[in-house]
């Protein structure tokens, strides 16, 4: 299977290297095409991603849910105790605050700002035209030693320290095989902000017909990263719904 | 297509990109440097050169800077700190300026610094970036050198005016004031004097953009001299948007004039401002219009209004008041009266540039100065500077053998100072240590003794710092008789031997040299230089405005090397363009400069580095834009100099400051330029550019550390930058570049001991440099990026087991991943809180181990050693002991993890067959064991067993050596409760028949879990 995808991927980086100039509207369509294709990806309804971070030697389990109505949540397994951050359940967005380990509220601009990003899954890029997102081929690129195309996506306008901030990511995809490896862009609050934060893709693999980063970094452009890699991703998981709700407090 | 054969498409594809390859000029090295990433340790606590200050007109929190070789810089936080935006363009700049429309994301940059002394640097024109200085496009005037001001039509965004200052030590017609009507996609210029006149300021009348103000000044430097004013310095109007242009000189001095700089008053725009640079002394200063420029009248020409115009010219009006007038200056003026009277502004770095004021109120006002950023809230009286900008401007750096080493260098205008390459919790302002004052250059550590040689601009003094003593000795050469008056360069030339510790070199005209550290001199050259009357007239330097600083001394020797492998081989080369050498310690020299293909004569020798694998060989470099050529030149001689050739290739841009050889592998050289870092691999066949976390800031000199493999480099706009490690650079050539992934050598990782307390107190809105990492970095190249398919990577122990499992670099290009000597954390017991000290994770021993990447279905292997710390004084018995606690503890801990774990199996099930009495007693077990109550913070419970066991483990790992007796008695205390405890659950295990009746996993299974 893989090698078979491995063929048409190289087909169709040959038939576009005898083409011209790529836009971004075909490098989005190629990237989406190449990942499973535009239906497999709607009619996903969500996704269930299980990590292990490194850090310093320890080892913490994290897993990941996002379903496809903008619900999710992370949860962190420290020492056999679950602690859950960015959790959305629809309405409110919450986490568990580490010294009491009872739920508290993000802050209401934080909780807006995720808002915008309900539509966005599984990726911003599909059906971006209809989300009324802007996207611009800004040229090649070299990403971790490989020629890219860097294309720039606009989303909704976020709110930032209570000024409205345009929202701006660069996406920078494979030339060879259209899939983006790397992320850039600006942090917008915080000690950082001013900074450039970078994320990179690696380890595509196929899971249900989709093909999916099993391993990422984040960090800020410039300095190492902090790798994640997932043991195991899962397509449309079965959660209940109770998992989402911020609980009462005690 | 799909139909098409494949190996059709791929002689297609072969063909399109085969050619492509080949004729690519400028060669990034991100594919192969890969996670080779440069280290920006500053110093920031002196910061460096501004050159230009722009304010957001609707967001008082964003403020931009350019510096005069550091970049343009953003603030989102009012100036509390500031971040780069242009780290991959020219970092010479010159103005800032924001479309008044679009404030928030169309910015232009016109780069080359404007503020003409010596050292300054240039541009490569203007760019514009319309997504808030994310990315940015070259929109033209490649060949202006230095953009004086730029401003965008409020009315209209499309229309923008250029003020081109263009080039300084020649001529060229890129210069005067330029119109575009499209944005930046095409220019035209709407003022031009000639060729050696440019435009100095250029202004508009806030309520009609047809009403320009544009200055013309006519300046010309050379290597040794400066000229400043002529007949075609004027200034101009325009009613008509740069149509056509009147001379606005009623009122003016007579003769002829020099730089002028210009401001309106935003509140009342009738009123504007001049300051001229005029023929007498009593002309000069500041003039002033209340008609639009039709008449003038001279307010002022205090010193500080008339002082040095071609580096202090600036003039702006506060937005709100008409008559509170700032002006550039040594210490910076300001007038509350319409320039009637001027009192200096207080206190902070002198050489002031530019000036922004707050949208909020005037009197928050930011300076941009020699020496950073400053900030005001009370209009200028009292300043803190901003302390995140590392823009410090080094002449020169060397380094030590300490360990951390240091790094010393001078700074422009900024005093000589060292600092250590790494240091607790990083290298912080602290960390900077001052020896010597002025404009610093070659600064020197003696080889063997705590002596420390500094100099100030031109040798005016030539310091030797006995640091234990602190003791201060001038020890520059002196006139001597039976010699001409001493030429010292700006950047007087200091070198050590590496063979006689005491001796120490400079030159003059003439190579001096002291084997007593300085205290006598003799002179072991005659005049190395061309000693051309013509060049040596300083005195009359300056032009309208006689400026005999020193700055442009020359006929002078430039850079001294001895060579390691034989101190009698003596390089010298001049700033006039002699390459002198000696094989004989100074007793004859031969200049072999006429030996050098196809560089012009006179051009500047910058640097010359002998070669440490053989004595016949060096590698000199010119910099020749002082006379207006920004060619890269580079040589070899592999035979003292009777052969030179060119070791430039295509792709290096940029006048060449410096390089640097490597001390195993002769191909291996590092070429620093005015616009950043190269590197070949082959000789100089083929350069690249270095990108990874380094601007394309000049490079003046570089080292390499022999111990560490470091290269260092000081820049001249971003501080010091290094890269840690390069060794792997010596591995690569065609045959490790072709293999699908090549581990690259490594010397056992050393696991230290030390550990300190960091505080940072104060430093949040500091530049803190930061460390090299001291874990083990495995290192690799990758042919190709890992895109697609699982890779992973894992520690493998002596006895096969996996130790721990970490994610690889999946670059093209060398990869390094860091490994911190871990192990996995001991699985502890699930309580109501947790135990931050099971969060330790004990260090492996020394030893042997393999990395294993497994890459799809390959396995690649590379082994790797541990070693304890020789410097250390732990015995090997001590860490024996320790490692026996330590895993005992780690052991316990588990097996208390476990029986937690079944305890709670049996508790829910007592609960769920209603047994309270078993439930109280398992419950009350528990409570002894870990705790069951309280948060994190202030609302902890007592410790339990579990908290005690982690607490235990944590200290005994932490700590350097063997456990203490305290802690071994703790220890046998903590075992016999928990042996007590275990007894305690087996009884209840055995009475209540709890093995048969309730089902657990084994403890192998549960410690492999994720429960």
């Amino acid at each position: 299977m893989i090698l078979k995808n491995f063929f048409s991927i190289l087909i169709i980086t040959l038939a576009t290297q005898l083409t011209t100039a790529q836009t971004a509207e075909e490098i989005i369509a190629n990237y989406l095409e190449n990942t499973g294709g535009e239906e497999a990806w709607k009619n996903l309804e969500g996704l269930k991603m299980s990590a292990t971070a490194s850090q310093g030697g320890m080892e913490i389990p994290i897993v990941t849910v996002q379903l496809k109505d903008g619900r999710q949540m992370t949860t962190i397994s420290f020492q056999g105790k679950e602690i859950k951050q960015g959790v959305f359940d629809g309405t409110k967005l919450w986490g568990h605050n580490f010294m009491t380990m009872e739920a508290e509220e993000s802050d209401a601009e934080s909780t807006e700002n995720f808002k915008l990003a309900l539509n966005d899954f599984p990726s911003p890029f599909l059906d971006y035209k209809q989300k009324g997102y802007t996207v611009e081929l800004m040229g090649k690129e070299d990403m971790d030693g490989t020629e890219t195309f860097k294309v720039k996506l606009v989303t909704e306008p976020q709110i930032i320290d209570g000024k409205e901030e345009e929202s701006v990511s660069f996406y920078f995809f494979d030339t060879e095989n259209f899939v983006p490896i790397a992320m850039q862009s600006e942090i917008k609050s915080g000690q950082a902000k001013g900074m450039i934060s970078e994320t990179t893709f690696s380890d595509y693999d196929e899971v249900d017909g989709l093909y999916f980063p099993f391993s990422m970094t984040q960090g800020v452009k410039g300095m190492p990263g902090q790798p994640i890699s997932f043991s195991k991703i899962e397509t449309n998981p079965k959660v209940e719904d109770s998992e989402f709700n911020l609980p009462e407090k005690k | 297509m799909k139909k098409l054969n494949i190996c059709v498409l791929w002689i297609f594809l072969s063909t399109i990109i085969f050619p492509y390859s080949q004729e690519s000029e400028v060669k990034d090295g991100g594919s192969i440097f890969g996670d080779l990433t440069a280290r920006q340790i500053g110093p920031a606590l002196m910061s460096g050169r501004i050159n230009d200050l722009e304010i957001h007109p609707t967001n008082h929190r964003i403020i931009y800077l350019g510096a005069a070789g550091g970049g343009v810089w953003k603030s989102n936080d009012g100036g509390a700190t500031f971040n780069p935006i242009f780290d991959d363009h020219i970092q010479s700049i010159g103005t800032v300026t924001l479309d008044p429309n679009d404030p928030d994301k169309t910015i232009y940059v016109g780069t080359g610094e404007t503020w003409t002394r010596n050292s300054v640097s240039y541009g490569d024109g203007i760019y514009k970036s319309s997504d808030g200085g994310a990315n940015w496009k070259h929109i033209g005037l490649k060949n202006s050198e230095r953009i004086a001001g730029i401003i965008v039509n409020p009315q209209n965004s499309n229309e923008i005016y250029v003020a081109a200052l263009g080039a300084l030590w020649g001529d060229h017609e890129e210069r005067g004031v330029f119109k575009s009507k499209d944005g930046g996609e095409t220019w035209e210029k709407i003022l031009y004097i000639n060729a050696k006149t440019g435009c100095a300021d250029l202004i508009m009348d806030p309520r009609n953009p047809s009403v320009l103000y544009a200055s013309m000044w006519e300046f010309r430097r050379t290597a040794w001299s400066f000229d400043s004013g002529g007949e075609n310095s004027a200034l101009y109007k325009s009613e008509d948007g740069g149509e056509t242009w009147n001379k606005i000189h009623n009122g003016f001095p007579k003769g002829k004039l020099g730089r002028m700089g210009i401001a309106i008053a935003p509140s009342n725009p009738d009123v504007v401002y001049t300051v001229i640079e005029a023929e007498s002394k009593k002309d000069k200063g500041l003039y002033k219009s209340i008609d639009q420029g039709e008449t003038w009248n001279q307010m002022n020409n205090d010193f500080g209004i008339t002082v040095r115009p071609f580096y202090f010219s600036r003039i702006v009006v506060d937005p709100k008041n008409e008559n509170v007038i700032y002006k550039g200056g040594l210490n910076g003026s300001v007038s509350k009266d319409g320039g009637k009277t001027f009192k200096n502004l207080g206190n902070m770095h002198s050489d002031i540039h530019d000036f922004a004021f707050s949208i909020v109120h005037s009197d928050i006002m930011y300076f941009g100065t020699d020496g950073g950023v400053y900030r005001s809230w009370n209009g200028g009286t009292t300043c803190e500077i901003v302390e995140n900008l590392p823009l410090s401007q080094f002449y020169h750096i060397s380094i030590d053998n300490e360990e951390p080493y240091n790094i010393y260098g001078g700074l422009q205008d900024n005093g000589s100072w060292y600092g250590p390459s790494a240091s607790p919790g990083g290298i912080n302002a602290r960390d900077w240590n001052s020896v010597g004052v002025g404009d610093g250059f070659r600064v020197l550590k003696h080889h063997t003794k705590n002596i420390v040689y500094s100099e100030m601009q031109g040798a005016e003094n030539v310091w030797r710092i006995d640091q234990e003593n602190e003791l201060v000795q001038t020890i520059q050469p002196l006139p001597k008789e039976g010699y001409d008056k001493l030429r010292f360069n700006w950047n007087a030339p200091m070198a050590l031997s590496s063979s006689v510790p005491d001796r120490i070199y400079m030159g003059s005209q003439y190579l001096h040299q002291s084997d007593d550290m300085g205290n006598t001199w003799k002179i072991i050259s005659p005049d190395l230089t061309t000693n051309d009357p013509l060049k040596q007239d300083q005195d009359n330097s300056g032009g309208l405005s006689k400026d005999n600083s020193g700055a442009e001394n020359h006929t002078t020797i430039f850079t001294i090397s001895e060579s390691e492998l034989d101190e009698n081989v003596i390089w010298v080369g001049t700033d006039d363009g002699n390459v002198q050498v000696t094989t004989n310690g100074g007793q004859s020299w031969t200049n072999t400069v006429s030996n050098i293909p196809d560089l012009p004569k006179n051009t500047w020798c910058y640097h010359i580095e002998p070669s440490l694998l053989d004595k016949a060989t060096a590698y000199a470099v010119f910099d020749g834009h002082t006379a207006n050529d920004k060619t890269p030149y580079a040589y070899k001689t592999s035979d003292y100099g009777q052969t030179w050739e060119s070791i430039i290739s295509g792709g290096v841009e940029g006048v060449v400051r410096n390089i640097q050889v490597d001390s195993e592998n002769p191909n291996l050289l590092f070429l620093g330029t005015e616009q950043g870092l190269y590197i070949t691999m082959n000789g100089g066949k083929e350069w690249y550019k270095f990108t990874n976390n380094m601007p394309s800031v000049a490079v003046h000199h570089m080292e390499l550390h022999r111990k560490s493999n470091d290269l260092v480099m000081g820049t001249h706009g971003r501080g010091v930058i290094i890269i840690d490690d390069i060794s792997p650079l010596r591995e690569l050539n065609e045959e490790t570049l072709q293999k699908k992934l090549h581990f690259f050598e490594s010397e056992p990782f050393i696991l230290k001991d030390n550990s300190s307390f960091s505080g940072s107190f104060g430093a949040e809105t500091q530049f803190v440099g930061s460390n090299e990492s001291t874990l083990a970095k495995i290192k690799y190249h990758l042919k190709k990026r890992h895109t697609f398919g699982k890779m992973n990577m894992a520690i493998v122990n002596a006895k096969g087991d996996t130790v721990t499992e970490m994610s690889p670099g999946k670059s093209k290009g060398i990869n390094i991943v860091t490994w911190n000597y871990y192990m996995k954390q001991p699985k502890v017991a699930k309580g109501k809180t947790f135990s931050f000290d099971g969060f330790v994770t004990p260090r492996l021993p020394a030893g042997k181990y393999t990395v294993k990447i497994k890459k799809g279905k390959e396995v690649f292997n590379h082994e790797i050693e541990l070693i304890y710390d020789p410097e250390s004084t732990i015995s090997l018995a001590s860490r024996k002991e320790k490692s026996g606690t330590v895993t005992r503890l780690y052991n316990m801990n588990e097996s208390l993890a476990y029986d937690v774990f079944c305890l709670d199996s049996y508790l829910k099930y007592s609960d769920s067959i209603g047994n309270k009495k078993l439930s109280s007693k398992l419950s009350t077990l528990k409570k002894s064991m870990v705790i069951t109550s309280g948060d994190n913070y202030v609302g902890s419970a007592e410790p339990q067993l579990r908290e005690k066991l982690t607490s235990l483990l944590s200290r005994v790992e932490g700590n350097p050596g063997a456990p203490t007796k305290t802690e071994t008695e703790n220890l046998t205390q903590l075992a016999k409760r928990y042996e007590s405890t275990r007894i305690e659950l087996s009884k209840i295990i055995k009475k209540y028949k709890l093995s048969k009746r309730v089902n657990t996993i084994s403890k192998e299974e549960y410690l492999d879990s994720d429960m």
